[in-house]
């Protein structure tokens, strides 16, 4: 079985915790935003992005030539539980503060990390994630978009789809196959390049969320020009890296907190109804939610000290069992309470309840299905 | 845990795979008493973890007490070990004297025993172990308020009785006995430290024996073939693992984060969310693993029923989840902060339900 370790979080931990919420508070008292459900994904506010960008708050784990603070893994899963739990707008630099600066800082040339990290520390700089491409689905090994070697650089042709924001990003890591496909070694091939979203050939194609809203894209690359020095790692070793990354991209708190914000407000709702009844049914969702964060904090904490090979495990299993529960709330909390679900309400939970209704059947497919977490997961369980 | 208290753990782990089978369990059931199992426990001086020096205790904190206690269970270890050190631990928490022999308690959730001039008279149901045990710590009720007191066995008629796992659960009637000890009135937190503590102690239990179950039903995907293949091979019978490593996962987090929380002093309302939460967990676990391990999990040849059982009983003793519940509502209710996030995360002090003393 998984040995999570327990997590006692330090004063200076929890004064952390106090500053960034007392400055959550603030601007939500301003106007500066608008809680909102599933605002990881939902809520981008370029300008928002740059205030937290000025507060320090973006690459908060990265070293500090490159514009980050070197605080732990434990202070960004801090951080990042403050935004998710108010529901602040912080989709423009998300992808690039979760994935790719830990990819560059990991694989990255120094130019790449020279150039990249301080823009993107400023909240100034976005990046979408190029993995998924029509007909690939879970099955990124069957990825097609083919990157050929020309004088320089190499020239992109293909196409991806489900690219969250990339009609705001400036860049795209993007998954490319720099060798013909090989039946036999199917993750062989694969290389990481550095697209730029605005370089001639590429056409972003929007396409709209269940909610008319937005956030997914199709980009499309014709004879797109990408410079030697835009290869991120090893030609080849693209798989290898993409792996690497999951474990922080599966395991975070935004992967229980999409429904935080309907949560907290049921609760108020309750108090004010003074609903005791309500309030024991909500009592489960608290237990739930409790259990699930020691287990996400416990990923953190082995990410922060361990080897990020042992923790893609537990990971899959905190992605798996969290969506699921953050799926559910809508589900739980109309049987609690009446509301009237519109996504343009005044009521704030009927705001929320349309928002997490409308987002929830995401959270189980975004990041990796539950079916092929199920699969990593038995399959890890088995070997042990 | 330190690399000394894993030391411990280790110990006892080997101790319990060496001393307990399906057979001794069985034994136990019938009725018998399991002597050297218990000696070995007492020799080694486990019944004294968790108890402080000055009293005879053998050093360790309740972390250390708790993990053993949870390895009984990871065993179905046919012995009062978790009812002799809680009892223990209570007399202690309560400024009494603590006691060497085999010892039990009852935390009665309604008035059964009465106390007058230092004289017990009432009866009580479900009293684990108390045909095995020589001393018995419960709560008396006076007319000054309720007492922690600890009173002699050999007193009282004993009734036997089993719960759903066959373990000993005792009806203990008195008239007019004489208690050996009594504690101050037991203040409303005091008494809800208590509450508390027991809670804990169980919860140690049942993790244990989840985690057996856990265990036992992977192994068992492993071994057993159909179609041709090992049936973990198969999609549907991967998706049960998935669940069943998912909760035993959450139940080890949640136990940890328990311990922790009471070991720091940190203590808030972790006891109540994990007691919700393993009544889900027990619920999933149990029907996972009797499907898995299919028909031959129901018969009594297998081991697995000696875990399921346990799982079963354990979950309507003590305070139950209702009552755990309802507890947490009130305080969301009574909550000042306007905030369930700030509640959640609050560390300071001044919130906590418990201050577990010392």
């Amino acid at each position: 079985m998984f040995h999570l370790p327990t997590v006692q979080f330090t004063q200076e931990q929890e004064q952390f915790r106090l500053d960034v919420r007392t400055f959550l508070q603030d601007e939500l008292a301003k106007g500066t935003f608008t809680s909102k459900c599933d605002s990881w994904l939902s809520g981008d506010d370029p300008e928002f992005s740059k205030l937290i960008g000025q507060k320090g708050w973006i690459g908060l784990t990265w070293p500090k030539k490159y514009g980050g603070q070197e605080r732990s893994t434990i202070d960004r899963y801090i951080l990042t539980e403050e935004f998710l739990a108010v529901g602040a707008p912080v989709a423009a630099h998300w992808f690039a503060d979760r994935q790719t600066g830990p990819l560059l800082l990991r694989y990255g040339t120094e130019e790449q990390r020279e150039y990249f990290l301080p823009k993107i520390v400023k909240g100034e700089c976005y990046f979408g994630i190029g993995l998924s491409e029509p007909n690939s689905g879970s099955d990124l090994a069957s990825v097609s978009t083919r990157a050929e070697k020309v004088e320089g650089g190499w020239l992109v042709n293909g196409q991806k789809i489900w690219t969250s924001n990339a009609h705001l990003c400036h860049y795209m890591v993007t998954l490319v196959r720099t060798s013909a496909f090989d039946g036999k070694n199917k993750h062989a091939g694969l290389s990481q390049l550095i697209v730029d979203l605005h370089a001639e050939g590429v056409t972003v194609v929007p396409i709209k969320f269940l909610t008319g809203e937005h956030h997914y894209n199709e980009v499309f690359f014709d004879n797109v020009f990408v410079p030697d020095n835009m290869v991120v790692g090893e030609i080849g070793n693209g798989w290898a890296q993409g792996l690497a990354e999951l474990a922080f991209e599966r395991s975070g708190p935004e992967r229980i907190l999409s429904t935080f914000p309907l949560i907290d407000e049921l609760i108020q709702e309750l108090k004010r109804q003074n609903n005791l009844e309500g309030l024991k049914q909500a009592s489960k969702i608290v237990a739930r939610l409790w259990s699930l964060r020691n287990l996400s904090i416990g990923v953190a904490q082995l990410l922060e000290t361990g080897n990020s090979e042992d923790v893609s495990i537990p990971a899959a299993l905190v992605k798996a069992f969290g969506t699921k529960f953050e799926q559910s709330i809508p589900e739980i909390t109309r049987l609690i309470i009446q509301t009237y679900p519109t996504l343009d309400a005044h009521r704030k939970i009927d705001r929320f309840m349309a928002e997490s209704i409308l987002h929830a059947p995401g959270f189980t497919i975004r990041g990796g299905t539950s079916e092929v977490l199920y699969g990593v997961v038995a399959k890890g369980v088995i070997a042990q | 845990m330190s690399e000394m208290k894993d030391m411990i753990v280790d110990v006892v782990e080997r101790m319990l795979k060496e001393k307990v089978d399906k057979d001794l369990v069985d034994t136990v059931e019938q009725g018998n008493w399991a002597p050297e199992l218990w000696d070995l426990f007492k020799e080694n001086g486990m019944t004294a973890v968790a108890i402080t020096e000055e009293n005879g205790g053998a050093g360790g904190d309740i972390e250390d007490l708790l993990n053993i206690v949870r390895l009984t269970g990871k065993y179905a270890a046919p012995i009062p070990f978790a009812e002799t050190t809680f009892a223990n631990y209570l007399l202690e928490f309560t400024s009494l004297q603590v006691i060497e022999d085999l010892a039990t308690y009852m935390l009665c959730p309604n008035q059964a025993f009465t106390l007058e001039n230092g004289k017990l008279t009432g009866e009580a149901i479900q009293i684990p172990w108390a045909r095995h045990t020589k001393h018995l710590v419960t709560l008396a009720h006076s007319l000054e308020g309720t007492h922690l007191v600890e009173i002699d066995l050999s007193q009282a008629e004993i009734k036997h009785g089993t719960n759903l796992a066959g373990e000993p659960r005792d009806t203990a009637i008195f008239h007019h006995a004489n208690v050996s000890q009594v504690s101050a009135v037991l203040s409303p937190d005091k008494m809800h430290a208590i509450t508390t503590l027991n809670t804990a102690f169980q919860l140690a239990l049942m993790t244990g024996a989840i985690d057996k179950i856990n265990d036992l039903t992977v192994q068992y995907t492993k071994e057993r073939e159909q179609f041709g293949r090992p049936i973990h091979r198969f999609q549907l019978v991967q998706q049960h693992i998935v669940h069943l490593a998912g909760e035993t996962a959450i139940a080890l987090a949640a136990f940890n984060n328990v311990t922790e929380a009471l070991q720091m002093n940190k203590q808030n309302s972790e006891v109540a969310y994990a007691r919700i939460r393993f009544e889900e967990i027990i619920q999933t676990v149990t029907t996972i693993a009797h499907q898995v391990h299919a028909a031959i999990g129901t018969t009594h040849e297998h081991s697995l029923h000696q875990f399921t059982r346990r799982l079963w009983s354990w979950r309507d003793e003590g305070a139950s989840t209702s009552s755990w519940t309802n507890l947490v509502a009130t305080q969301l209710l009574e909550n000042s902060g306007d905030s369930l996030w700030g509640y959640l995360t609050s560390f300071s002090s001044s919130s906590p339900l418990l201050k577990v003393e010392g």
